[in-house]
């Protein structure tokens, strides 16, 4: 942006129009039909010239509001022109941009797993035709359930992939924390389909058991069964896939800001490793970073300065750590919740293919057993409820606004109220947006003689840097 | 005689009928007292309420010592002391949630009898219906477990109390029902392609009990038994989810009677077409509460307020002699009834901020949102 523009505003405007030179994105703006981005400069030069020229305020034709993005550089060193904050610096508000509420556009984080869901779908599409195909031929009932099944895979995947892009989506008045929220609902409902799905295999399995007039071919079962787990283990590593992409480059780091720093609180907290809490996530773990992430908990507790330690570590640990520039070297690549969803639903159907594998051949050796079979599929069933329970225990504390488990309250009470100035502290709030993006806001009460603004600025400081909380508001009250 | 009846529902509107008051709250205000601290901690956390800029006591707020589902300190309860906790918190609760718990525990009764009688006797249909029936069992406990712990005072983990449960409580059952419309619709299909319908016959009885089990529950919450209703508190919206559910499980019954006594009568397709109705009926029935539950877990701005309100609202701080910018306001709501906020104002320097705080959170408390939050930036 011209900073010509921006002195103009500041100056020679009146204030209800000043007021509207705000970052895209908040709310106070709730224009019914916005003129486009270049359309709203054009018209805002116009009307500054002809300002300039009459002098005169706004006349009262200007109904329509206006919207303008312009970063106003009062102070150039405090607020730099960049359209995203640095975490590191010091901004009190996010000046310019929609400062992470929503993936930038060419987020690479994002466009890896969109594409890794693209080609799950495309696979699961290519074999339910097979399948379906080679049901109506056969004529057999079997064949058809399992592509059902697979529909209901393509279903799942289908879900994660418009939560992908829909967290793309910039935040708006009535949407004013963007749209990430929808990638949690996303995976509630892939959850419960889940749950379904293994509701429906156990009534199979019992309708299997009522029908004792043996039409129920065991080979024919076995081996659809046997299909439909290579064809869910081909996905479930094309999804779960991230030992290669994770550390190197764009992955995290790429801009700045994105998932991989709300990830870094992680470490320094007493939960490093709860973090990331899933199977895939523990063998990417084992043989890269264990090690480091032990180093880097143990530093945090003993200094209160631990970047420069961290740091060290990062190299020592990680030789493909390219970013030196971040401090916090985050070397987990948190899976997406999206694609860990779908992975998921692809973990528990392979589950649940093993199980009717082995239904299928205990009737194919000895059709007098089928009640292992009932078992056998009761038991797999609950293994596949139990895998989702972690998910389902994320996705509630975040729909239910708690405190992340990554941030330990009382670490940061006591770190803020140990600063000069604050007396006390009400109404902590600590809420996550997505699993990684957590917000805060907080009633700060300070000492009658101390100076608000340092005070505020000191506070913010502390919240991002050491918790690495973007968004906080913090409500100063005098005692 | 109405009066009486809606004093029964603890639900009913207490402070006379709002439905027309949506501007100015003012009359609602009341102190909000120093709360007393339940759990046994030794210092009051700072995360409860105290007196500072919050003003407002929410109106779905309980401050009625209500008896805890779990005695506090007592880290791993035993299955038995679960159990019991359970039965005590219902016993206790409030009266829809006891009518809940005798409408799940015939609905338990009834589920377990059928799939006895189905194994025994061999017929499938019976052994589907009662899967069925325990899904929505399992959905409706859930339903009343969140009424049970809603009444709980917010922790140290869960700031905000527990109140969200309820809705989502209430978005679970709407997407069970968004579910249970889809496999009617599949159901349809598959009774299109296969043309055998004989098989239906002897659900009649089942479907009659279930009818009559369903239509008693939707007695009991007959005062939700409408599709848009608007939400004061957030047992509103899991009444009205639990009364959806009832409501759409007696229509399928009811059509399954329906298509069966259409085939006895000759007519073709019958179950074809009764299913598809009652597919498309439960899908409307459920969309407006899956629509009003999702947005307000997606964190959409409150929809009680229109958005020319925060705007004026914003407008008016603006135009405060003190105040250069305001910015950064976002709202949501936690649940129906209770929306919070967050803004940022950009002063002069050198301002007292106690006034310009009193004035913004007077200001969108007439607005009906509750908990605001000012950041006050100096220039």
């Amino acid at each position: 942006m011209p900073p010509s523009i921006s002195l103009v505003l500041s100056n020679s405007l009146p204030i209800s129009l000043r007021a509207f030179s705000r970052p895209r994105g908040s709310l106070n703006s709730f224009p019914i039909d916005s003129p486009p981005f270049f359309e709203a400069i054009f018209l805002f030069s116009i009307s500054s010239r002809k300002m300039e020229r009459h002098n005169s305020p706004a006349s009262a034709s200007h109904s329509q509001v206006i919207e303008v993005n312009i970063d106003i550089d009062r102070d150039a060193s405090k607020f730099p022109l960049i359209s995203n904050p640095s975490p590191t610096s010091n901004n009190k508000a996010c000046r310019g941009g929609t400062c992470d509420l929503s993936y930038s556009k060419d987020s690479p984080e994002r466009w890896d797993s969109m594409r890794k869901l693209v080609i799950a779908v495309v696979l699961c599409i290519v074999f339910m035709t097979v399948e379906v195909i080679g049901g109506i031929k056969a004529n057999s009932l079997a064949i058809l359930t399992d592509a059902a099944h697979l529909l209901s895979d393509v279903a799942a995947f289908m879900i994660s992939l418009f939560s992908l892009w829909a967290a793309g989506w910039e935040a708006n008045p009535r949407q004013s924390y963007g749209f990430f929220r929808i990638e949690i609902l996303g995976a509630l409902v892939s959850i419960q389909m889940i749950w379904l799905l293994a509701g429906i295999l156990v009534y199979e399995a019992i309708v299997r058991l009522i029908h004792d007039n043996g039409e129920v071919k065991g080979f024919l079962m076995f081996a659809v069964s046997a299909f439909g787990l290579v064809v869910n283990i081909i996905m479930a590593l094309l999804l779960g896939h991230d030992h290669g992409h994770g550390h190197g480059h764009g992955h995290d780091h790429g801009h700045g800001h994105g998932h991989g720093h709300d990830h870094d609180h992680g470490h320094g907290h007493g939960h490093g490793h709860e973090h990331t809490h899933d199977h895939g996530h523990n063998h990417e773990h084992e043989h890269m970073h264990s090690h480091g992430h032990e180093h880097q908990h143990e530093d945090q507790d003993h200094e209160a300065n631990t970047i420069p330690t961290k740091h060290q570590h990062d190299h020592s640990h990680s030789n493909d750590m390219k970013e030196s520039l971040i401090k916090k070297g985050n070397k987990k690549p948190k899976r997406n919740i999206n694609v860990h969803s779908a992975y998921l639903h692809v973990l528990g159907d392979s589950i649940q293919s093993v199980g009717v594998m082995v239904g299928g051949a205990v009737i194919w050796y000895k059709p007098e057993w089928k009640i292992i079979d009932l078992i056998c599929t009761l038991i797999f069933s609950v293994i596949v409820l139990l895998t989702t329970i972690k998910m389902l225990r994320n996705i509630l504390e975040v729909l239910m606004e708690s405190t992340p488990r990554e941030i330990d309250t009382t670490q940061l009470e006591k770190g803020l109220c140990a600063m000069n100035g604050v007396v006390a502290i009400h109404e902590l709030h600590i809420w996550a947006i997505t699993v990684g993006k957590v917000l805060l806001s907080c009633h700060v009460i300070i000492a009658p003689d101390a100076d608000a603004d340092r005070v505020l600025d000191e506070v913010l400081g502390y919240i991002r840097r050491d918790f690495n909380i973007s968004h906080a508001t913090i409500q100063i009250e005098r005692h | 005689m109405q009066e009486k009846k809606d004093a029964m529902f603890s639900y009913q509107f207490p402070d006379g009928d709002r439905r027309l008051a949506f501007s100015r709250q003012s009359s609602f205000r009341h102190w909000d007292p120093p709360l007393p601290s339940p759990s046994p901690s030794p210092s009051p956390s700072p995360l409860l309420r105290s007196h500072s800029f919050k003003p407002y006591l929410a109106r779905s707020d309980s401050t009625v010592g209500m008896p805890l589902l779990e005695k506090p300190g007592q880290k791993d309860a035993t299955w038995v002391a679960l159990i019991l906790a359970a039965v005590r918190g219902v016993a206790n609760g409030s009266r829809p949630m006891k009518r809940l718990a005798l409408m799940i525990s015939l609905n338990v009764a009834y589920s377990m009898i059928e799939l006895l009688l189905g194994l025994f006797t061999g017929r499938v249909g019976l052994v589907s219906d009662a899967f069925h029936l325990t899904f929505g069992c399992g959905i409706l406990t859930f339903s009343l477990f969140a009424m049970g712990i809603s009444r709980k005072k917010p922790d140290e983990t869960y700031t905000y109390g527990y109140k969200r449960l309820e809705v989502l409580a209430a978005f679970t059952n709407a997407l069970f029902l968004l579910f249970l419309s889809f496999s009617l619709a599949v159901e349809a299909l598959h009774a299109f392609m296969q043309d055998e319908s004989e098989h239906k016959h002897y659900l009649i009885v089942s479907a009659v009990t279930n009818l009559l089990v369903n239509l008693l529950g939707v007695w009991f919450f007959r005062s939700y038994a409408r599709v848009n209703i608007v939400y004061w508190k957030p047992e509103d919206m899991n009444y009205h989810s639990v009364c959806l559910h009832v409501l759409a499980d007696s229509i399928r019954s009811a059509g399954l009677i329906l298509a069966s006594w259409f085939l006895t009568l000759g007519v073709e397709n019958a179950e074809v077409l009764c299913l598809g109705i009652v597919s498309v009926a439960v899908f409307m029935l459920v969309l407006p509460l899956f629509k009003a539950t999702g947005s307000i877990l997606l964190q959409i701005a409150p929809s009680n307020i229109h958005p020319s309100a925060f705007n004026k609202c914003s407008r008016q701080i603006a135009s405060l002699e003190e105040v250069l910018e305001v910015s950064q306001a976002r709202f949501w709501e936690l649940v129906p009834g209770y929306s919070i906020g967050s803004l940022s104002v950009l002063v002069k320097k050198g301002v007292h901020e106690d006034r310009i705080l009193q004035h913004v959170n007077g200001l969108y408390n007439d607005l009906g949102i509750q908990d605001l939050t000012v950041q006050i930036d100096y220039k």
